[in-house]
């Protein structure tokens, strides 16, 4: 009955204060809506459960190569075989395969991503086919009969959803293969697979240097740790490169769950910042509410203080408060979980658009159970911090004191110490986050507008692989080349064109070299580069600057001795005197032979515009001494608006499909718009922190000008004092802004540090960048905001005469 | 003796929204140098009101205000807080000390405002007057710590720290009890016998007494203007 009545009395003071419950309110569901926000969102994608019964044991094995992570198709088979044999921590220890593969019906060809895999792989993904059967380990043996299991979509694409499909064949890499089963929409793992094929791939009878990379994974035995297993693998992996040293040089690997590999190395870092983000703000908005309750609670502080001595029991003035806070966190807890429900939606479909890749199947972005749980604990901790602390703090006080209490013209000495406190906080943690934010933004627009070192508006692109028994014979390759640039180039719409393995922004391969004349000793520790096939008008075409030497050209033939042209940033880090031209290098694992140094040109960016990209070596070669089956083929046109390339893509697709039926293009896109794909998720996650420098913004400014007015406004006595004594207007202007600068000053020097050092831990991953100008504009923007809530409560106290501020109450 | 202020035909008008209060109409009043002066009137009468104007804590609505030879009518705020600080000590009925300063502090407060006393100096002079009302022993303590009369006295302190032409006390014996009271008055006195010009509003006809001369104000006016029987006499004597 009492508990009602209090919750009465504390909703009849709400509905009496309209201003105030709508400000705290605001506050309140700004600060809960991220915090929700972000808890499904982590919850939903990077930490999401794999939805099978062994989920949790699942593992990724992934390869470090120099200290960085390579994910996926990452492990030499043979590392893989002799692991396989002496591994100890896993139920199962797998590897699969990921190919691309040509597939042609009698009428049309496609070019696909296959899935090379095993019967364990079906099976710790609770794979069940929607038709037929899945692959066994039978189908993989040598002499059984070719089969394939499709996805969906391919059965609906190519055979248009037909019942009968099992039996039929399909010639995968022009070999006739038989359809055994049907999966359905819903199967994927690890990520959305077109065409499962038996994993074949073997070291035995292939050179270790030749090998192929598989991608290893593996079900934890119960009760093994990460760690454990993570030290196992590592030895292992110690062991192998002692024994090859040659070719493992600076090469282990590592377990990680399989979330955690598709996402990459930086997740938990920006796991951690995320959550520290939302952290700060959700403390900033209970430290506003907080405070706007509990000077409040002073202002009725004398109230209260008679009602105690009238003999009303602490407990139940404190639960009064309470209840308040209580509605107040509640009212804004369902406000946020039904804000951050529609902002998951929106970011679903967001990050569909912006990714060149389905996401993840794991990953869950909607309000889920958990994510109700959270929002319901986060409100009552809420509550608890907002309503009780500042209810005892405000009761705590002799009740006998506040009302003797003479000497008149000011908060009580504690109330004044809590406001400096939470001036100072509002500072720290604004500080802090805003230096976090803006040095992720800073760094991703950085990374946006980097220099690739080669044009990139305007260049169209698409990829074709040719068929490996047809192309086994190079001239043939490079016969292939001369007439789709020949039959590309004749076209109207194209500008020119040429051929490379790979593309600015897009991964090269970033390989082992060793340099002429050094001498790696016994254990080589190989320096690297990225290795780059072009065609010879490459450099031309893609205004690659020409800085020393000559780049590739007639003289470069399949015959004669290789060459390669290699960037600045090569030259420069492998040959220190400067002396580079004519100087020799090889691939350590894949060529013999000695390339010669012909040519020095700018820099090119391969991969992400990260720190450690940006500083990598490249070294191209030429394609005409060593043609490849993987080709991108590189247009240039004349504009690159949607109609142009919607054409274009149908002439290119068209001059392929004509000149080799079996190697159709994909990967149809602008250089522009796949260098921007790749860049999506950083762009994403940097929105995001867009987002909480606004919110800490906002609230910093609020708190700090409330909690300052509000100050201000209880020392409209003082200041009459103040000035009865003889202070001018300059002398109240100071005396408060003095004050100011002793909390501000402390508070930056808590939150500036705090915000390097979080900008630190996001740079070693490449997340965050930090700039002497952030350093220097961010704590001037809150001085800025300290010194606005300052002026505008002095100047409105001075308006008053004196006098009149004197008998202010 | 000098004539230290000289009001013509002073007027204060508040004007709020719906009513006009002739606070003060055709206030006439001459005060000299070393004067005790007593301000009487029932509550309302604007006591109070003529007590700010002629502290400069508020400003007239008509008439004229020279203070020391000066015309303090048309002069801008930083003036007006310049003469505040030099000419003016202020004595207020509830103290008003800040609460977060010490006693020293409270006392030196109005000389930090002026620019031209070294450190040293206006520790002296914070010295001085806190000895003189007999508070020297007490300079670390906080307001909060200290009885109403004690609290009292230091407000008495800092208002003769600076040395003023003039002390404004309005009912400085208002909240206090009457030992306490009796104490205030006797520094007041004391100040007076030393040559202090003083101005003060009571409503103690005991306090009253104690001036030289008592001006009584109704409805905004002046309507009496004598010397105290005690004056009189003493006058009588001599
Ligand atoms: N700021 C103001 N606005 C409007 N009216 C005012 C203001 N200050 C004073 N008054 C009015 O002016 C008149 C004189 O007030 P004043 O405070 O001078 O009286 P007082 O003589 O000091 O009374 P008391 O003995 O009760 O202190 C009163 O009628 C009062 O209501
Ligand atoms: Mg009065």
């Amino acid at each position: 009955m009492s508990i009602f009545s209090d919750i009465n009395f504390a909703l009849r003071t709400l509905i009496k204060n309209p201003k105030f419950t709508a400000l705290t309110v605001f506050v309140m569901t700004t600060g809960l809506t991220l915090c929700i926000y972000m808890f499904s969102f982590i919850q939903g994608t990077m930490v999401a459960p794999l939805p099978f019964k062994d989920g949790e044991r699942i593992r990724a094995v992934d390869m470090i190569y120099n200290g960085m992570t390579y994910q996926g198709t990452s492990i030499r088979v043979h590392d893989f075989e002799d692991l396989k044999k002496r591994v100890q921590s896993y139920e199962v220890f797998d590897a699969y395969d990921i190919g691309t593969v040509n597939l042609s019906t009698n009428d049309r060809a496609v070019k696909y991503t296959g899935h090379f895999v095993t019967e364990n792989f079906f099976k710790i993904s609770e794979a069940k086919p929607l038709l037929g059967r899945l692959l066994s380990n039978e189908d993989a043996l040598s002499g059984a009969e070719p089969v394939a299991v499709l996805s969906h979509t391919l059965w609906q694409s190519l055979f248009a959803g037909d019942k009968d499909v099992l039996g039929k064949k399909l010639r995968v890499n022009t070999k006739p293969t038989t359809i055994v089963g049907v999966m359905p929409d819903s199967y994927q793992f690890p990520d959305a697979g077109r065409i499962w094929l038996p994993y074949t791939t073997k070291a035995t009878g292939v050179e270790r240097s030749k090998a192929d990379y598989v991608a290893v994974y593996g079900v934890l035995k119960p009760g093994v740790t990460d760690e454990l297993a993570n030290t196992e693998i590592k030895s292992l992996m110690a062991e192998l490169e002692d024994k090859f040293p040659k070719l493992n040089s600076n090469t282990s690997a590592r377990i990680w769950t399989i979330q955690e590999s598709s996402m990459g190395d930086g997740t938990s870092v920006i796991i951690l910042a995320m959550e520290l983000a939302v952290g700060f703000i959700l403390l900033l908005a209970c430290i506003n509410v907080g405070n706007l309750l509990f000077s409040r609670a002073t202002e009725k502080g004398k109230e209260t203080a008679i009602r105690t001595a009238l003999g009303a029991p602490r407990a139940t003035i404190i639960m009064q408060m309470m209840w308040e806070s209580v509605l107040i966190c509640s009212i804004s807890g369902v406000l946020a979980v039904l804000f951050s429900g529609l902002w998951l939606e929106q970011s679903n479909t967001d990050l569909l658009e912006a990714f060149p890749f389905d996401p993840p199947f794991w990953w869950n972005m909607t309000i889920t159970e958990s994510s109700i749980i959270a929002a319901i604990v986060i409100t009552l901790v809420t509550a608890f911090i907002t309503g009780i602390l500042p209810a005892i703090k405000a009761t705590s006080g002799d009740f006998n004191a506040t009302l003797r209490d003479g000497t008149r013209g000011a908060q009580g000495k504690s109330a004044g110490r809590l406001s400096k406190i939470v001036v100072i906080s509002e500072v720290v943690l604004s500080c802090a986050l805003l230096l976090l934010s803006t040095g992720m933004v800073y760094s991703v627009n950085q990374q946006n507008n980097v220099d690739y070192g080669t044009s990139v508006e305007d260049i169209f692109t698409v990829r074709v692989g040719l068929p490996e028994t047809e192309y086994k014979n190079l001239e043939k390759r490079q016969q292939y080349y001369q007439t789709v640039m020949a039959a590309l180039k004749a076209k109207p719409e194209v500008e020119d064109v040429s051929i490379a393995r790979t593309l600015p922004g897009n991964w090269a391969s970033y390989e082992n070299i060793a340099i002429d004349g050094v001498d790696y000793g016994k254990k080589p520790q190989y320096p690297s580069s990225n290795s780059v096939g072009v065609a010879h008008n490459y450099f031309q075409m893609m205004e690659v600057n020409l800085r020393e030497g000559r780049v590739f050209d007639s003289r470069d033939k399949m015959d004669s001795p290789l060459t390669a042209v290699v960037t600045e940033n090569f030259a420069k880090k492998y040959f220190a005197d400067g002396d580079v031209l004519g100087k020799r290098f090889k691939f350590v694992e894949t060529d013999k032979d000695w390339y010669t140094i012909i040519g020095v040109v700018n820099d090119v960016l391969h991969g992400q515009p990260t720190a450690m990209n940006i500083a990598k070596p490249s070294a191209f070669t030429s394609i005409q001494q060593a043609p490849k089956r993987f080709i991108s083929i590189v247009v240039k046109t004349k504009a690159s608006d949607a109609s142009t390339v919607a054409n274009l893509s149908k002439i290119v697709t068209g001059v392929t499909q004509k000149i080799e039926r079996d190697a159709p293009a994909y990967d149809v896109k602008t250089l522009r718009a796949s260098i921007d794909q790749r860049n999506a998720g950083m762009n994403f996650v940097s929105e995001l922190f867009l987002v909480f420098a606004a919110a800490s913004m906002v609230l910093a400014f609020s708190g700090i000008y409330g909690v300052m007015s509000n100050t201000i406004v209880q020392k409209t006595q003082e200041i009459g004092i103040r000035r009865a004594l003889g202070a001018d207007e300059s002398d109240i202007y100071k005396h408060f802004i003095i004050q100011g600068i002793k909390q501000l000053s402390i508070g930056l020097i808590i939150g500036i540090p705090m915000g390097v050092a979080l900008v630190n831990m996001l740079e070693q991953s490449s997340l965050a960048q930090g700039s002497l100008m952030l350093y220097i504009i961010i704590p001037t923007l809150i001085s800025a905001v300290m010194f606005l809530a300052i002026y505008y409560p002095v100047q409105r106290a001075l308006k008053l005469e004196p006098c009149a501020a004197l008998r202010h109450e | 003796m000098k004539t230290l202020i000289k009001l013509t035909n002073l007027k204060k008008v508040f004007s709020t929204d719906e009513v006009e209060t002739h606070a003060l109409s055709d206030i006439n009043l001459e005060v000299k140098q070393g004067e005790y002066l007593s301000i009487a009137g029932p509550s309302g009468c604007g006591k109070s009101t003529l007590l700010s104007l002629l502290g400069l804590l508020d400003t007239c609505s008509g008439g004229s205000y020279n203070l020391n030879g000066h015309d303090v009518v048309d002069i801008n705020g930083k003036q007006r807080a310049a003469i505040r600080n030099k000419e003016i000590g202020f004595v207020f009925q509830s103290f008003n000390l800040i609460s977060e300063l010490t006693v020293a502090e409270n006392v030196a407060l109005p000389l930090t405002y002026r620019k031209d006393l070294s450190k040293t100096e206006r520790n002296d002079l914070v010295k001085a007057a806190l000895e003189k009302v007999d508070m020297g022993h007490r300079t670390k303590h906080y307001p909060s710590q200290l009885s109403g009369g004690q609290q009292q006295r230091v407000a008495v302190a800092r208002a003769i720290a600076g040395n003023p032409s003039i002390i404004l006390a309005d009912e400085p014996t208002g909240n206090l009890d009457s030992k306490n009271a009796e104490l205030v008055m006797a520094l007041l006195d004391k100040l007076h016998a030393e040559g202090a010009t003083i101005c003060m509003v009571t409503h103690d006809p005991r306090g009253a007494k104690r001036a030289e001369r008592i001006i009584e104000i109704f409805d905004g006016r002046i309507v009496s203007d004598s010397p105290t029987t005690e004056t009189k006499i003493a006058e009588a004597v001599a």
